[in-house]
């Protein structure tokens, strides 16, 4: 792809045109990663800016995972700067921690289902294990591409994956029993 | 052939190329533990797939295109900045916009007071981003800030200072609210504002409260007989995580 950009007025019309397409994979990785949508609104927007910065750095190819990378690489460092900051949670704790004990969040769980269980059991899983799993079942993304994002070996995402949905049929499974009683 | 779930895995992934594919096929329908560790695992990813895609909300990809717009402006003549009427013009947009719907579905445990001082507080808070008086007394030093009040208000307000907690004081202000003269502090948290308003509480108002209203986050409580209002456009649960830090 030829991209010999010549004014900052192009550069951002072509920007627009190959990168802004994927806000919406970009917003959804993020706010998986993040699990909050303001941070992760913040997380999309700053990503995009350094994107755009490096957009000379482009090479053509895969708009997607490319962008992904940018935005992973900022939750995390948002992440990273929240913890230093932090002294209190901001999650929500809840949500992470299995329902023993907590006879409202029980209630609550049997109320929400199957879809709600999944949702706090993918939170609840580690990063680098929640971010392939999204990439791969939420956008569909092949093993070569999620490889690019997290940049491992292609071999390792197919691992990570595999222990990811481990520890989710047993968070899964956890939390069914619970609701059942 | 050998069967193991990384196998299956692979096959489900469509990671497989077509003949390990089609020999996976012929050995699940002679294998029962792998037919039913397939089965488990189509069950499992249609489980997975049922859980929320989050699309973009509208404004986010305005205030990206925004934010770019502003980048390449940056680019092309570093020391000039965007026009202040366009800043004007947005937030007047942004003012009257709530302006209208400020009123609408109130949370539990508000009173009617407490709905008044909140629009107030909202307004006062735009306001203060809009124009030129953000700050009266720029200092991140609550002992610099806090005698700066000295004279100016009929109390002294209780000025603490968060940054090693990622809540910069950044200054404050004397404003006006409710028919009298209030102390505003300003405090950071990344790119966004706080605005902290208070004044010697009315007892009628002192039930903590929560706001919240186009994208803006308001929390209110009160401590030892004063009345606080902290309003940002950062998350409630980071509203509150300021709260508890203010309360300590």
């Amino acid at each position: 792809m030829k991209n010999s950009v010549t004014t900052s007025e192009t550069r951002l019309r072509l920007f627009e045109e190959v990168i802004l397409p994927h806000l919406n994979a970009a917003y959804n990785l993020a706010r998986w990663l993040t699990r909050n949508e303001y941070d992760a609104q913040d997380a999309v927007q700053e990503a995009y800016l350094r994107a755009f910065r490096f957009f000379d750095g482009y090479r053509g190819g895969d708009g997607k995972s490319w962008l992904l990378e940018i935005v992973r690489n900022t939750c995390f460092t948002f992440h990273r700067r929240e913890k230093r900051n932090v002294t209190s949670v901001v999650f929500d704790e809840a949500a992470h921690t299995p329902a023993v004990g907590l006879p409202n969040a029980e209630e609550a769980l049997v109320e929400a289902g199957k879809r709600t269980i999944m949702q706090k059991c993918i939170e609840g899983l580690p990063e680098t294990f929640r971010e392939v799993l999204v990439m791969r079942e939420l956008e569909e993304m092949s093993y070569r591409e999620i490889a690019d994002v997290a940049g491992v070996p292609a071999g390792t995402v197919m691992s990570r994956l595999s222990r990811a949905r481990k520890r989710l049929e047993e968070c899964a499974q956890g939390r069914n029993m619970e609701s059942d009683k | 052939m050998n069967c193991s779930n990384d196998l299956i895995e692979a096959y489900m992934d469509e990671e497989l190329d077509p003949g390990p594919s089609a020999s996976l096929e012929e050995h699940l329908l002679n294998c029962q533990a792998c037919a039913e560790a397939h089965s488990r695992f189509r069950t499992q990813k249609a489980n997975i797939r049922s859980a929320p895609y989050y699309t973009a909300p509208a404004q986010l990809e305005r205030s990206v295109r925004d934010a770019l717009r502003r980048a390449v402006a940056n680019e092309a003549k570093p020391a000039a900045s965007i026009l202040p009427w366009r800043w004007m013009a947005i937030a007047a947009t942004v003012l009257l916009a709530i302006s209208v719907s400020w009123n609408i579905h109130p949370f539990p445990r508000r009173t009617v007071e407490n709905d008044l001082v909140a629009q107030n507080i909202l307004s006062d808070h735009i306001r203060s981003l809009i124009g030129t008086h953000l700050l009266d007394v720029p200092s991140s030093n609550q002992h610099t800030v806090k005698p700066w009040f000295n004279g100016k208000l009929d109390f002294s307000p209780d000025v603490k200072d968060f940054t090693s907690q990622g809540f910069p004081l950044i200054g404050g202000r004397l404003d006006y609210l409710m028919d009298r003269p209030v102390a505003a502090l300003v405090y950071g948290r990344r790119q966004h504002v706080i605005n902290v308003f208070t004044w010697p509480a009315d007892p009628t108002l002192m039930a903590e409260s929560h706001y919240s209203r186009n994208g803006y986050n308001a929390i209110h409580w009160s401590h030892a007989s004063m009345t606080f209002w902290a309003v940002s456009d950062i998350a409630p649960t980071e509203l509150a995580q300021f709260k508890n830090l203010y309360e300590k």
